[in-house]
């Protein structure tokens, strides 16, 4: 795959690298559909899609412990060491983002099957519309960060933490117009709990995304960044 | 195309030696109890070691890895010159205990063995009982007033090398009867019997089994309070374990030296991490 | 996949019946070198004890011997001077003329005499000096017979022959056989074989005085080639410089061990009887040459055991401080020193063993005292064995046999001494 997981004197060692990072590929894959699928629900205003969803995220969390095992039975036969260790530990932290990103996305399919199963009117269009924007937004941060792991691409790690915070923005400004909804009209206020815990959920979705790239940028340079502002980052990467 | 096919081996030594830059990280510590500077050895015509340098501070253990032949065992056997006892082995550079330069023609190796002691790979005792390889460093170095203060010396470094509850009903049987774990230990006891600033340990796991490899490496962690360590292993887990810093040798070279939780997470040199990540060769 | 398995399985097998076939060959043909070595060994040895073991029986005559201060002709003196000269054949003469009274003619006579050894009034003499209270007193004594005698008692002289091939003719046979039946006939145990001599007389003949010449050389050799030889090796293995000096010695030694023996034998007599001037035929310079000729296997075997010393415990020691002279001698040398023993006790067998170059430096001289030290002339148990081999009598031939076999207790007890010291001392780690 790539200089992280290749040229083992074992070559089985190499191979058991390889499978794992693909699994992190595949979990991560896996995670994206269901996040499309379950804005897809609230878009069609399907609750049994959602429902759908839901329990499909039992085959995510199936991987995960998948993942778990084999990470343990490498970590018995190979004691990895370097940038073998980085990489391990990167795969089992990004899976366990990962998992958490597809218990996330259950809870936006929650919002579709609340919003579209009671017997109370549906919402109005306009309070979901944030809801799409940034579920787009932090498809598109899972994806840079997965592409990123990948390829070890630093920069690309980077552009994901520079867009969390961009996300931070989106989020606020969106519980801002949501609160203009309500003062406008206060019938909607049933529907605004599930709405924000929906955005709620998308948020931490981009924190995972940032989480897996700040792993990535570790993986990549040996150091941890998550705790560190983007300039320091930026300062490390080059 | 035909392309004429040197021997690799050679080729890629000499790749490395034309690129090499000097060693990576700091070699340096703040109060050395030991200092190497550009120390090379030759070996009738092998140049076994290329200038290398390191310090080596007080209390604590520094692991010198690296592959078979790369001269960490022969740079151990620099800091108290054993290479002596070696005809063709020629030793040039600057190695410093406490400021004094060891190879100085002036200094009698006699006292700067009994202050730089060292570990065997194999297991050694001498084929005499227990207390006898114990006791016989003071012996010899006339450290015991009398007989009671031999013992005491005795019983003290069996104690520290956490062999004492073990054999204190057989002292006097021969110290070949006892299993290779506890001969190391024995071993190492006969060493510190002589109270030196400094113990070189050459692969002294090498021939043990776990649990004893296991009692080896305790009892190094709990020495490093009053000696510094220096040891050579093949195991990178040991090294990882035991020491505080970690130099990587190459083919003569000291190639990276650092803290050792650095040097096994994230080595610089491309050569340290494709050794200790089982990608060499 | 399966097909190739199977093939190569049956090549396999069919090649086994031919190794398993080879190898129980190669086992009968060490089993028929070792069957045919150890025969050849019985061989020796059953020939040797045939011939020998008699030898360690001597045939008696008992006689009445009366100590007739007349017959002795020393009159009334007791003094030591009158009973060393006095004549006690004399009293030989009148006992046996007493048994055999018809015996008159002249010839006849000696011929009687000659059946006691003329060792027989030497035998009397000593025990007059010893007590001269005996004189006058009368004893029943057994006396050594002529090794003619002895022969025939022993069955040695076919008595089928016609008189004239035999040594001994019809009428002494008679005597002998009348002796017999009185019943003073005897065989006894040849103590004069171990203590004795060389003589001209079988019976009178013993090894006593090569054994002490052998004592007295190995005893020299021991004495020089034991610490030089040790002193060599451990000079040359762990103190010498590896240089083309120490090589050059080192070839030398090797070439000394294959010099053959009688090239050390004339180095002796060169070096220490014409220009030291020590006298020859003495144990002294015997001991000297052996000590050259043992010297070389000493010290191969010596540093063969310094070298087996593992170099781990000369790492160990000079790990911890030791010098060179204490890691040597504290730690080596005790290791070694079994191996070193060893090779000592074999060389000292080997010049046990060893004949040419005494024969050069004139020990091979006929020696009849025993050596009070190692400057008197003297002769070597193998020289002695070379000697008798020689000797024209008949009973020299079971005596040479019977000193063959003390020379191979002696040869055998050392190797075995060197065996034991090797399982005793011998130390793994």
């Amino acid at each position: 795959m790539n200089e992280m997981t290749e040229g083992h004197t074992v070559k089985r060692f190499d191979e058991e690298m390889i499978f794992l990072h693909r699994l992190v590929l595949e979990i991560g894959g896996l995670a994206q559909d269901q996040l499309k699928r379950a804005t897809q629900t609230l878009n069609d205003k399907d609750p049994s899609a959602a429902r759908e969803v839901i329990s499909r995220d039992q085959e995510l969390n199936a991987l995960d412990v998948q993942a778990d095992e084999e990470l343990i039975n490498l970590i018995i036969k190979r004691q990895p060491m370097a940038r073998d260790l980085r990489e391990i530990i990167t795969i089992s932290k990004a899976v366990s983002d990962l998992e958490r990103v597809g218990d996330e996305v259950r809870k936006i399919a929650q919002l579709t099957i609340h919003v579209y199963d009671t017997d109370g009117s549906p919402p109005n269009k306009q309070i979901l519309r944030d809801i799409n924007t940034m579920a787009l937004f932090v498809g598109e941060m899972l994806e840079m960060s997965l592409t990123a792991f990948d390829e070890l691409d630093a920069a690309r790690a980077l552009e994901v933490i520079r867009l969390d915070s961009e996300l931070e923005e989106e989020y606020r400004s969106a519980l801002r117009r949501l609160t203009t909804f309500v003062m406008e009209d206060s019938r909607t206020i049933g529907h605004m709990v599930d709405v924000v815990l929906g955005l709620r959920a998308l948020e931490r979705i981009g924190g995972h995304a940032k989480n897996i790239a700040g792993y990535v940028i570790f993986l990549i340079t040996g150091s941890d960044v998550r705790h560190e502002s983007l300039e320091r980052i930026e300062a490390q990467i080059i | 195309m035909i392309v004429e096919k040197t021997a690799p081996a050679e080729d890629a030594s000499q790749v490395i030696h034309a690129n090499f830059g000097g060693t990576v990280g700091d070699l340096t510590v703040a109060e050395p109890r030991m200092t190497a500077r550009n120390v090379n050895v030759h070996y009738a015509d092998k140049h076994a070691i290329i200038d290398v340098s390191l310090d080596i501070g007080r209390h604590e253990v520094v692991a010198l890895i690296g592959p078979s032949g790369c001269g960490k065992s022969t740079f151990l056997r620099c800091l108290n010159r054993m290479n002596d006892t070696i005809d063709s082995c020629r030793v040039s550079g600057e190695i410093m205990l406490d400021g004094q330069d060891i190879y100085d023609k002036k200094l009698d190796v006699v006292p700067l063995r009994a202050r730089v002691g060292m570990v065997f790979q194999k297991p050694n005792p001498f084929p005499k009982s227990i207390y006898d390889n114990v006791a016989y460093g003071p012996r010899i170095h006339g450290l015991a007033e009398d007989q009671s203060a031999l013992d005491e010396m005795v019983e003290d470094s069996l104690r520290r090398a956490g062999l004492w509850d073990e054999v204190k009903d057989r002292l006097q049987q021969p110290g070949t009867g006892l299993s290779g774990g506890q001969q190391q230990r024995l071993c190492i006891a006969r060493t510190i019997a002589v109270s030196p600033e400094v113990i070189l340990m050459d692969e002294p796991c090498s021939a043990l089994d776990p649990i004893a490899t296991a009692k080896i490496e305790e009892l190094i962690d709990e020495l490093r309070q009053n000696f510094t360590i220096v040891i050579v292993t093949h195991s990178m887990q040991q090294a990882a374990r035991v020491s505080q810093r970690t130099g990587y040798f190459h083919l003569g070279r000291l190639i990276e030296v650092g803290k050792t939780d650095e040097i096994f997470t994230n080595p610089q040199h491309k050569l340290t991490e494709d050794y200790i990540t089982g990608r060499f060769g | 996949m399966a097909d190739r398995s199977t093939t190569t399985l049956d090549k396999v097998n069919a090649s086994l019946a031919r190794r398993y076939a080879k190898e129980r060959r190669f086992r009968r043909m060490g089993l028929v070198a070792i069957a045919t070595g150890l025969l050849f060994v019985l061989l020796l040895f059953t020939s040797i004890i045939s011939n020998g073991y008699s030898a360690f029986w001597q045939t008696h005559v008992k006689l009445d011997i009366t100590f007739n201060a007349e017959q002795l002709g020393i009159g009334d003196a007791r003094d030591f001077e009158a009973l060393s000269s006095a004549d006690y054949a004399a009293l030989v003469r009148a006992s046996l003329k007493e048994i055999f009274p018809e015996v008159r003619e002249r010839k006849e006579r000696r011929k009687l005499y000659k059946m006691i050894s003329t060792g027989a009034p030497l035998l009397l003499r000593e025990m007059l000096i010893n007590d001269p209270s005996l004189v006058g007193s009368h004893h029943a004594i057994w006396l050594p017979a002529d090794d003619d005698i002895d022969m025939l008692v022993k069955g040695q002289i076919d008595r089928t022959l016609p008189e004239s091939a035999r040594r001994l003719n019809d009428q002494v046979v008679g005597w002998v056989d009348r002796l017999t039946e009185n019943g003073v006939v005897a065989q006894l145990f040849n103590t004069t074989f171990f203590t004795a001599g060389d003589s001209r007389e079988p019976e009178l003949a013993g090894i006593g005085g090569a054994i002490t010449g052998s004592f007295y050389a190995l005893l020299v050799t021991l004495l020089l080639a034991f610490p030089i030889g040790v002193a060599t090796a451990i000079y040359l293995e762990e103190f010498a410089p590896k240089n083309r000096w120490t090589d050059l010695i080192e070839i030398n030694i090797n070439n000394l061990a294959a010099v053959p023996s009688i090239v050390f034998g004339l180095l002796g007599l060169a070096l220490f009887i014409n220009i030291a001037g020590l006298p020859r035929s003495a144990p002294l310079v015997g001991g000297l040459v052996l000590t050259l000729m043992t010297l070389p296997t000493i010290i191969i075997a010596s540093r063969a055991a310094l070298k087996s010393v593992p170099p781990s415990i000369r790492e160990a020691a000079i790990g911890i401080g030791a010098s060179k002279m204490q890691t040597v001698f504290h730690h080596v040398l005790p290791q070694a020193l079994p191996g070193m023993l060893t090779g000592t006790i074999i060389g000292m067998a080997q010049a046990l063993g060893e004949t040419a170059p005494l024969l050069m430096i004139g020990m091979v001289a006929f020696v009849v005292d025993i050596p009070g030290g190692p400057l008197d002339p003297s002769t070597a148990l193998p020289v002695q064995i070379f000697l008798w081999a020689d000797s024209p009598e008949r009973a020299f031939v079971e005596r040479t046999s019977a000193a063959i076999m003390v020379l191979l207790a002696f040869l055998i007890s050392m190797n075995l001494l060197a065996v034991l010291l090797r399982k005793k001392f011998e130390r793994r780690w």
